[in-house]
């Protein structure tokens, strides 16, 4: 067996795979509290959409980490030179996080 | 083999197909500006990739920080808690907008400081913790606010 390589030290992508994961399961949470709460609260199923959105973004947030956790290994694996990959899913998740945001000062001075 | 990077046998994976991931790794061939921003990836030298993950894992902490304000605000709002309505109103306000505006100043962060990882300049202090820490500062004292004028 081989030795452990300087990218095993910190356990560095199982670190950032894991908080992808938290971030996720974050979402996951607040849209299924959403798709709970929102159509008692306005009134009407279409108001469960928001949250059933959310639970796909996290589904796709939970895919996204387990494709960049397997690209970083198996690069570092082949070529000893490992690097991330592009920014554009950090990029899309800060877009989505305002977006959510938005709703939610919509919402507010709706039920406000 | 010298300069290889070992890494353990579970680590790999042992997936039997060649490069399943290609659009999301980049090989050390590939152009740096491949990747997505060319703003920050097209400048300088591949940083250790451990910082990186690290930069990547604040940019998620920020965002999970935002995810909570947002989250908090609209309960603060839609539990239909027994304070002040206007100055609920307002600290429910401050607390989501706050937390919509995080995630970009966050990814702008994100995208300094790789770039000066990549430059191999000092890194900037992005003041996206002091805007956190008014934002909480406001919101608590409109909430307390609430309470006594309710």
């Amino acid at each position: 067996m081989m030795a452990p390589g300087p990218v095993d030290v910190g356990l560095q992508i199982e670190r950032t795979t894991l908080s992808w994961r938290r971030t996720g399961l974050s979402v996951a949470v607040g849209s299924l509290v959403a798709m709970r709460l929102l159509p008692e609260l306005l009134g009407g199923l279409a108001w469960a959409i928001p949250g059933a959105v959310g639970v796909v973004a996290s589904l796709w947030m939970w895919w996204m980490s387990r494709r960049r956790h397997h690209a970083f290994v198996e690069r570092a694996a082949a070529s000893g030179t490992p690097r991330v990959g592009g920014a554009a899913p950090l990029c899309a998740i800060a877009v989505g996080t305002t977006l959510i945001g938005l709703f939610g000062v919509g919402l507010a001075a709706l039920v406000g | 083999m010298k300069g290889r990077v070992a890494l353990h046998p579970i680590e790999t994976g042992c997936r039997g197909h060649s490069r399943p991931y290609d659009d999301v790794m980049t090989s050390p061939t590939d152009s740096p500006g491949h990747r997505f921003p060319r703003a920050v990836f097209a400048r300088g030298t591949e940083p250790d990739a451990r910082f990186s993950l690290a930069n990547e894992r604040t940019f998620l902490a920020w965002t999970r920080t935002s995810l909570a304000l947002i989250a908090g605000g609209v309960a603060l709002e839609a539990l239909g808690l027994d304070l002040q309505p206007q100055l609920r109103l307002a600290a429910s306000l401050v607390l989501i907008i706050v937390g919509a505006v995080l995630p970009l100043a966050s990814w702008v962060a994100w995208a300094y400081t790789e770039r000066a990882m990549r430059e191999a300049r000092h890194l900037p202090h992005p003041p996206v913790g002091a805007a956190l820490a008014v934002t909480l500062a406001v919101a608590g004292v409109l909430v307390l606010l609430a309470v006594l004028l309710r």
